[in-house]
């Protein structure tokens, strides 16, 4: 193992090689070396994003000091960035940090496109002017970027993951498995059918693999049936009491899975209704030279799924099968024969893939048969989120929705009209509510600005009352493109220890 | 007169000081006390466990004002802790966790002292523990944490306030984990949630040496099987690269013959140090929270946690806080026996590893008695080999059916007491 496999070991049991080749191909901007902002920084830092920069054209106080683990007391003074990128920067020698001592709008008057060199961008501390500059740049770069904003007050932190859509593959479900004992093909069946139930060989009968065991007994029942499976929960048990019915010691351990997993396999196989809204989707109905991976690759499992003679009408086989009681040849047989089928099914998504390209005038080949391989075996686990933009959010406020929320008991929507109303303070003050010495008087104009807020939403004034560290990995989930990350404003109430995300 | 210090010391917990020095609008009976700034500067906290989450709970407990920490751990740095474990550099591979960790935050943050202690926690008697304020684990190990849970319920005398250490514990496993708050006698305990946990993972050794369908069932052959054939005596040293190489290569040949694919040194080494997977933003994430409630729990600024809060990171963010009810026949902290119907035709043998198994049990090496008349003891070596004949014994020739059996573990700090009844 190379030094650096040793070093990530603990996180590449998460989110393998190629999770880890997009995070060392990312480039982060972190708005302002705040507390929050250098912890979310390490946490990215310590798994091995490729660069950081800080931007931020502040100078390092006592109270920095005190809050930010990233800056010391020979700090005091010098340029927040520059310390803090240091600091950070010390945490892996694979990372390669950079700074900038400027504020992030001048910045950005010199440089219009400052942004579009970064793979994300997180801020903290910033106004709400300043997120919505930033946000709208983000959103409409040429390759939206990813933007979170962070907000820490007291106990209360919130997080709002803005980006105009994200496509998940890799969402890695608790199961893959696809054992298709409604429907199987043609090899499973003969597979079924070469065991002898009858034998004498007490070994051979209690090692017969349960999925021959359910593929026997849900064959006969279709031939009673009218080629149906049990569909009623009554039929369903009669199902498992005729497997029941052909043990012979009372404990055979593969009838018992056989059995356990009758209500799972009465399950017809079929597209899930999520897959199904991915393939009607407008960016997979019309592709285009600009179309991602992503879609071009959904648009060809959907063709596969259509062309029933090849597909049956679904999709393309995990290949995937859970361990079980049997011999270790008619295991190794029975996985041989899903993989095989797998394989098979990748091949003709791969020839419509190929087909897809090349009528974008792409070359066929251009994506990798290994990233071929992995959609179609997540293919029924697919997941694409869009977000709302911070534009959308703030004109066109889902008043209903907000309502709702409000009128649950210890809502914590409540903190999320907090925050926004402080924004409104700073808008009015030039400075947070509670920053300076007089944080009773603040308290009243606070609850002004929650008045305000509520009535433009109309809302009634009264449902709320009152009140204020937390980081989060979703930085980590966007950059690898694997798991499910939030959407879209997740809030953290450290007074009570709980949280809730909201699509605002 | 307000002196040079305190106008920095004012400056640098401003923050905190936000928290301290205003009628809390979250918490209505909180009222501001230089007593309270004064108590978490002097009041001494100790963190068991300086690795994943023992990093970062020495951090946050440095930045929020605590100023005497004591932390213990017994293990050394390893390159695979760095992707974490943010207070170590790759220089400090092989050196003490709790040592280095003390040292950089003694370090980075003035005016705080960590103090480590490179041992086991079982090093340590009840007149260290008392020392402190309250206790929280960064562990690893339901061994240790049962060990700590139980010390501390132990400690705990009703008559006297300062007997009460709050157990903090933080957990996490890959983007999950869970935060809680154990008030010992009070709330429930680490010994009431036993049965919160999975089944240990383990395959049954027939299928291991006869029908293998995984590379695990290869690689646990040569780990179990195979070691001691081919090298007796010796102990496997799941550290040394050298045993890993051995147990892969062995695990591989075997795979090969069965036509089983998937055998990798990395699934090699997962398998046998079973491995959990562990990022920086979970353990930052669990460890916010423990010392969060650290803060809360010594200045009552805003009520504590109660008392268990789970998080999951796979999907979205979810968290789910609630209070987990003590058992009443929890061994540790209630006085009642367990009660366990068993077959009385079952032998002693027989119930040893169905209680090695049961997730709220998970025993060792048990030693069994019944009425301070011992049925199979562990140790010492004559005693065991004198006794072993009793363990294909049916228990219901060992003692009668209602029986209360004592059952003791070197793992364990404490007896259980169950009644068996015969079904
Ligand atoms: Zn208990």
């Amino acid at each position: 193992m190379d030094a650096k496999t040793q070093k990530y070991d603990r996180q590449l049991r998460l989110w393998g090689s190629g999770g880890q080749q997009a995070l060392e191909s990312a480039h982060i901007l972190l708005i302002n070396a705040s507390a929050v902002g250098c912890e979310i920084l390490k946490n990215l830092v310590l798994p091995g994003i490729g660069q950081f920069t800080i931007i931020d054209q502040g100078t390092v106080t006592q109270s920095d000091i005190g809050s930010n683990f990233f800056l010391d007391a020979d700090s005091l003074g010098k340029s927040r960035a520059e310390r803090a990128a240091e600091l950070l920067g010390e945490l892996n020698e694979d990372v390669s940090g950079h700074w900038v001592a400027k504020d992030i709008l001048s910045a950005l008057t010199e440089n219009p496109s400052f942004l579009a060199q970064f793979s994300m961008v997180v801020a903290s501390d910033i106004s709400r002017q300043v997120a919505e500059k930033v946000s709208s740049l983000c959103w409409t770069n040429q390759h939206a970027i990813p933007f979170v904003w962070v907000k820490t007050v007291g106990l209360l932190g919130t997080a709002r993951l803005i980006l105009p859509e994200h496509a998940i593959v890799e969402t890695h479900p608790d199961n893959v498995a696809d054992i298709r004992i409604d429907n199987p093909f043609p090899e499973l069946s003969n597979y079924a059918k070469s065991f002898d139930f009858n034998t004498q060989d007490t070994l051979e009968f209690g090692h017969i693999p349960y999925v021959a065991i359910l593929l026997k007994y849900m064959e006969e029942w279709k031939q009673e049936h009218d080629g149906k499976i049990p569909g009623t929960y009554a039929e369903k048990n009669q199902l498992k009491a005729n497997i029941r019915s052909g043990m012979r010691s009372g404990d055979d351990e593969n009838f018992d899975e056989a059995i356990n997993s009758v209500l799972r396999s009465c399950q017809p196989t079929a597209v899930p209704s999520a897959i199904k809204t991915i393939f009607s989707d407008p960016k997979c109905e019309t592709l285009n030279p600009e179309s991602s991976d992503f879609w071009i690759l959904a648009r060809a499992v959907r063709d596969f799924v259509n062309d029933h003679g090849k597909s049956g009408g679904l999709l393309p086989l995990s290949g995937t099968i859970p361990d079980m009681k049997a011999q270790t040849d008619s295991y190794v047989t029975l996985q041989s024969i899903y993989k095989t089928k797998a394989k098979q099914d990748v091949q003709e998504v791969s020839k419509l893939v190929d087909a897809v390209l090349e009528s974008l005038g792409r070359a066929p080949g251009s994506i990798a048969s290994e990233k071929i391989e992995t959609f179609c075996k997540y293919s029924a686990f697919l997941k694409v989120i869009r977000y709302r933009s911070l534009e959308d959010e703030y004109t066109q406020p889902k008043t209903k929705q907000i309502a709702s929320w409000l009128s649950e008991e210890d809502s914590l929507f409540a903190q999320y009209v907090l925050l926004r109303a402080s924004d409104s303070f700073f808008d009015d003050h030039g400075r947070y509510p509670g920053e300076g010495n007089d944080w009773e008087e603040d308290v009243d104009h606070l609850h002004a600005n929650v008045a305000t807020l509520l009535q433009s939403w109309g809302i009634d004034t009264d449902v709320i009352s009152k009140d204020q560290t937390h980081e989060i990995q979703e930085v980590i989930k966007l950059i690898t493109h694997q798991y499910i990350p939030m959407d879209n404003t997740f809030i953290f109430d450290g007074a009570r220890s709980v949280s809730a995300v909201f699509a605002v | 007169m307000v002196d040079a210090q305190t106008i920095t010391d004012n400056e640098r917990w401003a923050g905190v000081y936000k928290l301290l020095d205003r009628n809390s609008l979250i918490h209505p009976e909180f009222e501001p006390q230089e007593e309270i700034k004064e108590f978490i500067q002097s009041c001494k906290i100790l963190v068991i466990g300086a690795g994943g989450l023992g990093c970062e709970i020495l951090k946050n407990l440095a930045l929020s004002g605590f100023c005497d920490i004591h932390v213990i751990d017994m293990d050394t740095i390893d390159v695979s802790n760095l992707n974490r474990q943010f207070l170590f550099r790759r220089a400090d591979v092989g050196k003490p966790k709790a040592v280095t960790a003390a040292a950089f935050i003694n370090k980075r943050v003035q005016g705080v002292t960590v103090t480590p202690h490179y041992c086991k926690i079982q090093d340590k008697d009840e007149d260290f523990y008392s020392e402190f304020a309250l206790v929280i684990c960064g562990l690893d190990s339901i061994e240790a944490r049962r060990w700590m849970n139980a010390t501390l319920v132990g400690m705990r005398d009703e008559d006297n306030p300062d007997s009460l250490k709050p157990l903090i514990d933080g957990g996490t496993e890959g983007f999950k984990g869970q935060a809680r708050v154990i008030l010992p006698g009070i709330t429930s305990c680490y010994e009431c949630s036993m049965d919160m946990l999975s089944k240990p993972t383990g395959f049954p050794l027939c299928t291991i040496a006869n029908t293998p369908r995984l590379p695990e069932h290869c690689i646990e052959w040569a780990h179990i099987l195979e070691w001691p054939n081919v090298h007796g005596e010796r102990k496997m040293d799941t550290d040394d690269p050298k045993d890993i190489q051995w147990l892969y290569e062995t695990a591989l040949a075997r795979a090969r013959q069965y036509n089983i694919q998937g055998v990798t040194y990395s699934l090699t080494q997962g398998v046998v140090k079973n491995i959990i997977p562990a990022i920086a933003a979970t353990n930052a994430i669990i460890a916010a929270s423990c010392c969060n409630e650290a803060l809360k729990i010594a200045t009552t600024c805003a009520k504590n946690l109660n008392n268990y809060m789970m998080y999951s990171g796979n999907d979205s963010v979810y968290t789910y806080t609630f209070e987990h009810q003590r058992k009443d026949d929890c061994p540790v902290c209630s006085t009642s026996a367990t009660k366990l119907d068993f077959k009385g035709d079952k032998t002693l043998e027989e119930l040893m590893d169905y209680l090695k198994e049961k997730p709220d049990v998970q025993l060792k090496k048990p030693s069994f008695a019944v009425g301070g008349k011992p049925l199979y003891m562990q140790a010492p070596k004559q005693l065991e080999e004198a006794m072993r004949p009793n363990l294909q014994k049916p228990l219901s020739e060992l003692f009668s059916s209602g029986d209360e059996l004592t059952i003791t573990d070197s793992t364990l700090p404490f007896s259980l007491q169950i009644i068996v009844t015969f079904i």
